[in-house]
């Protein structure tokens, strides 16, 4: 019971510290394209750990298997979005950030 | 991929069995009435599907690719885990050593589905995401150029062609 | 262990308040796009998080519905602006 819970709570602190991270690149980032790999990754990654640290903090039942489905659905959803944006922006033409031309932010 | 009436059927059971364990995961009760009630629905909706929809499942799916996802997916974690690795470095470092560029890369896969997957691998490992895919071309963006040289190696795209029994020919 | 997953709920949701400031800001309009996006993801994790704290197994469902909110608005919106209208993208 008590390693459970230890176990949770290295895997939801785990979870929190990448959703800070992504949080700090979608603010530090120059531009679109830069800012969504720490969207579509660290988001992936804290998410499904928070979720799997859920699933041992409350063991096995049905509810565990429901959040088998949505850390399976963020996989998918979250490197679609991504990939969505990604593809609005440049098919719009909106040029890449480069090193040296500074822009406004 | 040909469709001879023995494959459709094959498929619609796999279509059926999908259905019925996501019915089970949704109800989350083991209640008889349920566990009938989503026989029959499942059942309905696969042997209904081909005349609404106009195919089954996607012919890349066979049973061989749910079998080996488990695996799949246990590598595709373990690139997840370093690409945010990676992607934590670079945040983190004050100096924001980045230099981001669009690449093209030439995939071999064939069909929608291996592409599709291909591209949110893509998407989901280090520095790179994809922005378009243009028949075989996908382009790619990527923070720096070790991103853009681990890429081209192309370990994912044959973790994909594994995925889905591809070979690489011609 | 109850007070310890209230405090990972606060933090995520404070996140997902920093985050609205790409959304209000945000140079162009794939940036709030992509803003609203993470803050999705976020409360999505955050009302996961408020079913173990409550013990209140039926939002689980509510945040299965959101997640599939969430792709579809931002699908949608980001499809939307790349055809500038409802027509078929090639």
């Amino acid at each position: 019971m008590m390693a459970r819970d230890i176990i949770a709570g290295i895997l939801c602190a785990v979870g929190t510290f990448f959703f800070i991270l992504g949080t700090t690149g979608l603010l530090r980032l120059p531009d679109v394209f830069s800012r969504l790999h720490p969207s579509t990754k660290c988001d992936t990654l804290g998410g499904c750990s928070v979720l799997i640290g859920l699933m041992v903090h409350s063991g096995f039942s049905f509810d565990t298997l429901k959040l088998l489905l949505i850390v399976a659905f963020l996989l998918v959803s979250s490197a679609t979005c991504g990939h969505a944006i990604g593809r609005s922006a440049f098919v719009k033409g909106i040029p890449i950030w480069k090193k040296g031309l500074e822009r406004e932010e | 991929m040909h469709t001879s009436e023995g494959s459709i059927f094959y498929r619609k059971i796999i279509l059926a069995a999908v259905l019925f364990l996501f019915w089970i995961v949704l109800t989350s009760t083991l209640v008889p009435v349920n566990i009938v009630l989503g026989a029959i629905c499942s059942a309905f909706t696969a042997s209904v599907s081909a005349a609404i929809l106009g195919r089954v499942l996607d012919p890349q799916i066979t049973l061989g690719v749910i079998l080996r996802l488990p695996i799949f997916a246990v590598r595709l974690g373990w690139e997840i885990v370093k690409a945010n690795y990676d992607v934590a470095k670079i945040i983190i470092n004050p100096k924001l050593p980045i230099d981001p560029r669009i690449t093209e890369y030439r995939t071999y896969l064939p069909g929608d589905l291996p592409k599709t997957v291909f591209a949110n691998s893509i998407t989901l490992t280090p520095g790179t995401v994809t922005l378009k895919i243009e028949d075989d071309k996908l382009y790619v963006h990527c923070l720096a150029a070790h991103h853009e040289e681990g890429l081209h190696e192309g370990k994912l795209e044959r973790m994909v062609a594994y995925l889905f029994g591809v070979r690489k020919d011609a | 262990m109850h007070n310890y997953l209230l405090a990972v709920a606060i933090i995520i949701a404070l996140n997902a308040f920093i985050c609205l400031y790409r959304a209000v800001r945000g140079p162009t309009i794939q940036d709030r796009v992509l803003g609203v996006n993470i803050v999705g993801t976020k409360t999505l994790i955050t009302i996961v998080l408020i079913t173990y704290i409550f013990s209140e197994v039926h939002f689980l469902d509510i945040a299965m519905v959101y997640a599939l909110l969430n792709f579809v608005v931002t699908v949608a919106v980001s499809r939307y602006l790349e055809t500038e209208g409802w027509r078929e993208a090639g």
